[in-house]
């Protein structure tokens, strides 16, 4: 007997992807990112920063001293898996259905963000590459800088429902939509 | 005569007329004006009842410290009461109804309070309605309540949405007076980031009341000015309609914005307000200053108002407050004030002028009375006349309105918010602001500043300083000429002798001098007694009128400097903030974050009825057909597990993964128990002690590689776990290579446990999980039928024969169908929490009922596990102090009620035979109770007083909460396979 199992994203019931046009300010879920988290052991968290850095297809996300997400929306866990295992002293660990991608993009989405966190996410404090792990609505997220007025936010899948409804919430007068971005 | 719109003053916008209706009746206005305003356009000068003695009252301000013009504006769930209608924004359509009277504003039968009032003084409650004490809570206080009052809420949910936003800046600019619009812009040029935020809704603070003008324009056009540059800033943020509320810790400044409070229909997709917290690494205060209200008999009629609020009426809005005014003056705003009325062509009947003399400019055609005061006042809902009195001579002065100009009090509320007490200034006779630091300063009138060119020249130049200290470049800027200014000074009058009326300190709360006076004189002297005494200053305005003349009053009546009175406390808010902004978007079912488990949806479909469990939404029963309750379900599901086989989702638990060649070592001082020859492929049960020797929390651990575990936690303490990990390895061992991350998210977790569970299990999995391969407490990566990575550990907290399998999140809805699909043939069924309780109860397993701060591990029948051999380990030293190695101490032990239909509840305590309850009594109590459908009556698990030595014993389980007394019988906590055969099948 095989199992034929089918994967499911934990925002599926909140989307529906009939007939959604993506305003300026939108929120694309990402369906399938690859995330990794990546451990640094004593005495080596320079040299896998360093390591991180020279891999190429990948976002690398700063969470704490020697430790990262690695975060891709183009290769798939595996590839990725394959790419971080040779990393001298560094522990990797999938998360990639630990965490859902949620990419927030418009003109408004500053404003929209800081009915969210509580950081300055002004480009002279928080320029594009920057990203940090911080609150946002009550959840402990990581959240990135991939472009002028594009962020993305890494959200535990437990909470994802709760931290989707809120955002979605405080885009309400700058008419945020969402939709996954591969449909 | 009455109060009357000017022909032509003012800036409100006379193209746009608004219609609003003030208990019932229909009244126009205009843009711009404030509710107080237009009601003062329409001659309506009465606009509120005070609080104890009913007094009809106006308005005595045009701005945010108003204590008497407090009306409801609205209806049905909307309704606001005490929205002080000096600040409230006029729209079209506004509907205000007038507070605290009945049956009418005019005809109010509570003013017969006033008649009392000899018997009403301060403290009045404490000494009259002592006894019978009984009677104060049922009678007198409802009484007191009801006849004295603000207004009343509306009982309807609030239908309007609330937000909370984050600001960060280099400058916050609190004010947008002649000194904030010079900061924000001296700032803002600069480069800085700045906010300007103001409490009004229209930027330019006193610029808009005041008739000089600056830089060869009206006040209020450079304002307009100003403002227009500083939108063009892309780096300024302009804030109208934001009260900067509180002072908090880091520079963090609170402010509450009234998005929609000025919109006849507010937008669905807009909050009704908004609550700012604006992160700033520097701020200005320039809040501005009050004008002070004179304290003189008859003080409080309506039509008597400060001078700054009448200029503003005439100025800013157009409006005359009286046909016939007086002005009742210590310094040059009074002079000011009948200059500017004689210049809108009203009647300036006379100036009354406490001072001897003075060098002010006295407007053509006004009569001055030197060395005067007012006495008294005549009219009830409106003024007729006043009296004036000099050296002992008294005359009657006809008059519809009164201004009172009592000198100025800087506005420093902010300032003060965090301890530093303001300071008394003799110079200009006022409480100035404290030094809090160099990241936080006063300028303008905020600052004891007087003149509008001070205040520009001040704000320019503190703000470029502030900003050099951050560090932008910033340049001399032009301070724009004033013209027409008057010099604000005045000398102090506290207390004008001769009143003939009660002269009002406080006017919300009718403290007048006569209540502070016997607040002296029985004993309430300090400063913060005489408040509470007399609730001066504890009305909504919180004494930003009346605090100054009340410590003014009270140094005189001591023979003291205000200097030796000080302040009373000042904490946020600075004006009244809803509770609807406070909590923003936490309401309902948004009021904390929810978390849902990977298999939600998949209970969901099979029926389950969730519960919360800290933040956690778990499925706690699985209904069927025909069952009546949830002990059915429960009921059903157990005997279910025992006989065939369940499913649980056990996802919430708290899973983190430990890497590192310091990884054994480390687990084996954090767990009580052995951890170092943990071979690969196994699990463990641990305990975790605090440094106390508590058990802190349990879990299993197991073993993938030679330097790679995986944890699990209980659910309630997964982050508080992760949280000691951290904590133990980055201080106690820095020196040990471990690393932690939690994968609590990933993993999809589901325990499949009962007699037939390896039947079904291996229909999924392709290893082999025979007994021999895969035997109690095996752990290892497995393969799903059809390729799937998943992890499997042979661990049951039921008892059964049982598998935790775990699949990545994404999979888990699949993986679970799978798994009831292959068990379907044999009697498989979901179970919930409730369930998953009940087996581990008949088993005798602890969660943190029993493991609740207080247990040691030999407490719960657990001290085997105390690997006392070990070097060290978390909790191993505080282990053997004498309190917790005592022979008495309550101890983990079974009970069955000795009558099999009796039933007791967790929470209950145990007493011996025949004692009486109380707690020398006591024996014990009951931690985890449930019914045993295995067993068929209720069991459960107790702490008693050396409780494994008593097994046999019959004890009574007292419940005084249910008022029932239970007869138990003491066992082993091991209700169910206590030879654990079922376990290892």
């Amino acid at each position: 007997m095989s199992l034929t199992l089918f994967h499911r994203h934990v925002l599926e019931d909140y989307l529906s992807d009939f007939g959604t046009k993506a305003n300026p300010n939108h929120l694309a879920v990402i369906r399938r990112p690859a995330i990794f988290s990546v451990l640094a052991h004593r005495g080596h968290d320079a040299s896998v920063e360093n390591e991180l850095k020279s891999v190429e297809g990948i976002d690398v996300r700063d969470c704490a001293p020697g430790e990262w997400l690695v975060v891709s929306t183009s290769a798939g866990a595996a590839a990725i898996e394959n790419l971080l295992a040779d990393i001298a002293g560094a522990s990797i660990v999938d998360q990639s259905d630990g965490r859902a991608l949620l990419r927030v993009h418009g003109p408004n989405v500053r404003k929209i963000l800081a009915k969210c966190v509580a950081v300055d996410l002004h480009p002279d404090s928080f320029p594009i590459g920057t990203s940090a792990n911080m609150l946002c609505c009550h959840v402990a997220v990581n959240l990135a800088r991939t472009g002028a007025d594009t962020f993305e936010i890494a959200v535990p899948r437990s909470f994802c429902g709760s931290v989707f409804e809120e955002v979605m919430e405080m885009g309400r007068e700058f008419a945020l939509t969402a939709a996954f971005a591969d449909s | 005569m009455t109060s009357y719109r000017l022909a032509s003053a003012g800036s409100v916008n006379r193209g746009q007329p608004l219609t609003f209706t003030f208990d019932g009746k229909s009244y126009k206005g205009f843009e711009g004006d404030s509710l107080a305003s237009a009601l003062l356009a329409n001659d309506q000068m009465l606009m509120g009842r005070s609080f104890k003695y009913h007094r009809p009252r106006g308005p005595v301000t045009a701005g945010s410290s108003e204590p008497n013009a407090l009306m409801t504006i609205g209806s049905g769930a909307r309704a606001e009461p005490n929205v002080r209608a000096t600040v409230a924004e006029l729209y079209d359509g506004l509907a205000a109804v007038s507070q605290n009277r009945w049956p009418s504003l005019a005809f109010d039968v509570g003013a017969v309070n006033g008649l009392l009032s000899p018997m009403l003084g301060a403290g009045f409650y404490y000494k009259t309605f002592m006894w019978p004490a009984a009677l104060w809570e049922k009678l007198y206080e409802p009484v007191i309540r009801r006849a004295a009052g603000l207004g009343k809420l509306a009982m309807q949910a609030d239908p309007d949405r609330y937000e909370k936003s984050w600001a960060h800046c280099d400058l916050l600019v609190i004010g947008s007076g002649p000194a904030g619009l010079m900061a924000a812009l001296a700032a803002g040029r600069a480069g800085a980031r700045v906010i300007l935020a103001d409490e009004g809704f229209r930027l330019g603070g006193s610029l808009l009341s005041e008739s000089a003008s600056v830089g060869g324009v009206s006040a209020a056009d450079f304002a307009s000015a100003m403002i227009e540059e500083l939108e063009a800033l892309p780096n300024v943020t302009l804030m109208p309609r934001a009260t900067v509320f509180g002072w908090y810790d880091d520079m963090v400044f609170g402010a509450v914005e009234r998005v929609q409070k000025h919109v006849g229909t507010p937008s669905p997709d807009l909050p009704m307000e908004r609550l700012w917290r604006i992160a700033a690494r520097r701020a200005i205060l320039a809040t501005g200053s009050e004008e002070r209200p004179l304290v003189f008999g008859g003080n409080d009629k309506p039509g008597v108002m400060t001078a700054s609020a009448m200029r503003t009426y005439a100025n800013r809005y157009g409006v005359a407050a009286g046909g016939k005014v007086a002005i009742f003056t210590n310094g040059g705003s009074g002079y000011r004030t009948a200059a500017d009325l004689v210049a809108a062509g009203v009647d300036v009947t006379a100036i009354i002028d406490a001072r001897v003399q003075s060098a002010d400019a006295v407007p053509g055609g006004v009569r001055v009375i030197r060395n005067g005061g007012v006495v008294g006042t005549k009219g009830r809902k409106r003024l007729e006349a006043l009296i004036a009195e000099r050296s002992g001579f008294q005359e009657q002065i006809t008059c519809d309105a009164l201004a009172m100009a009592g000198g100025w009090s800087p506005i420093v509320h902010l300032m003060c918010q965090r301890g530093a007490k303001p300071v008394w200034s003799d110079e200009a006779q006022a409480f100035l602001a404290p030094d809090v630091g160099s990241a936080f300063i006063a300028v303008g009138s905020a600052a004891g500043a007087d003149t509008i060119s001070t205040c520009l020249k001040e704000g320019a130049t503190k703000a470029m300083m502030l900003a050099r200290d951050l560090g932008f470049a910033a340049y001399e800027m032009n301070i724009p000429e004033v013209e027409g200014e008057y010099d604000p000074a005045f000398a102090p009058v506290w207390y004008v002798p001769g009143a003939r009326d009660k002269a009002f300190v406080d006017f919300q709360n009718d403290v007048a001098v006569s209540d502070l006076g016997l607040a002296q004189r029985e004993g309430f002297r300090h400063i913060e007694h005489t408040k509470r005494y007399t609730t001066a200053g504890m009305a909504t305005d919180q004494g930003k009128l009346g605090n100054v003349a009340t410590i003014g009053i009270v140094a005189g009546m001591r023979g003291v400097s205000p200097a030796e009175i000080g302040t009373t406390t000042f904490r946020p808010f600075y004006t009244p903030v809803s509770f609807g902004a406070l909590a923003g978007t936490s309401r309902g079912e948004h009021a904390a974050p929810v978390r849902t488990s990977p298999l939600h949806d998949w209970a969901k479909k099979n029926g389950a009825t969730f519960v919360e469990a800290g933040v956690w939404h778990r499925s706690a029963w699985f209904s069927r057909e025909g069952e009546k309750g949830w002990r059915d379900s429960v009921d059903r599901e157990v005997q279910n597990v025992r006989r065939n086989a369940g499913l649980c989702d056990v996802s919430t638990l708290g899973k983190i993964e430990i890497f590192g060649k310091g990884a054994a070592e480390f687990l084996n001082r954090i767990y009580c128990n052995n951890f170092l020859k943990l071979p690969v492929g196994k699990a463990r049960y641990g305990l975790m002690l605090r440094e106390d020797g508590m058990i802190f929390d349990d879990g299993t651990t197991s073993r993938f590689s030679e330097h790679h575990y995986v944890m699990t936690t209980t659910t309630a303490y997964a982050a508080e776990v992760m949280a000691h990990l951290e904590f133990a390895s980055q201080t106690f061992w820095p020196d040990l290579d471990v690393r932690f991350v939690s994968v609590s998210d990933q993993w999809a977790q589901m325990s499949l446990a009962g007699p037939r569970a390896r039947t079904i299990m291996s229909r999924v999995v392709e290893d082999d999980i025979s007994d021999a391969a895969f035997p109690y407490l095996a752990a290892k990566t497995v393969t799903l039928r059809g390729g799937l990575k998943a992890r499997l550990f042979r661990i049951s907290f039921s008892g059964e024969l049982a598998y935790e399998l775990a699949v990545p999140a994404g999979y888990g809805e699949a993986v679970a169908d799978a798994i009831m699909e292959a068990g379907r043939d044999e009697g498989i069924c979901a179970y919930g929490v409730e369930a998953l309780n009940v087996l581990r109860i008949e088993k005798g397993f602890i969660t943190h009922s029993e493991i609740d701060g207080r247990t040691t591990p030999d407490d719960l029948g657990l001290g085997r596990m105390m690997a006392l051999q070990k070097p060290d380990f978390i909790g191993k030293r505080m282990s053997t102090r004498f309190g917790l190695t005592a022979a008495d101490r309550l101890q983990l032990v079974g009970l069955r009620p000795l009558e099999k239909l009796e039933e007791f509840s967790a929470g209950a305590h145990l007493l011996k035979e025949d004692a009486t309850p109380s707690m020398a009594n006591d024996q014990g109590w009951v931690s985890s109770t449930c019914h045993s459908p295995t067993l068929g009556h209720t069991i459960g698990l107790a702490m008693l007083r050396s409780g494994r030595e008593r097994y046999g014993e019959t004890i009574v389980v007292w419940d005084g909460l249910h008022g029932r007394e239970v007869l138990a019988q003491v066992c082993p906590p091991v209700f169910v396979d206590p030879e654990n055969r079922k376990l290892q099948g």
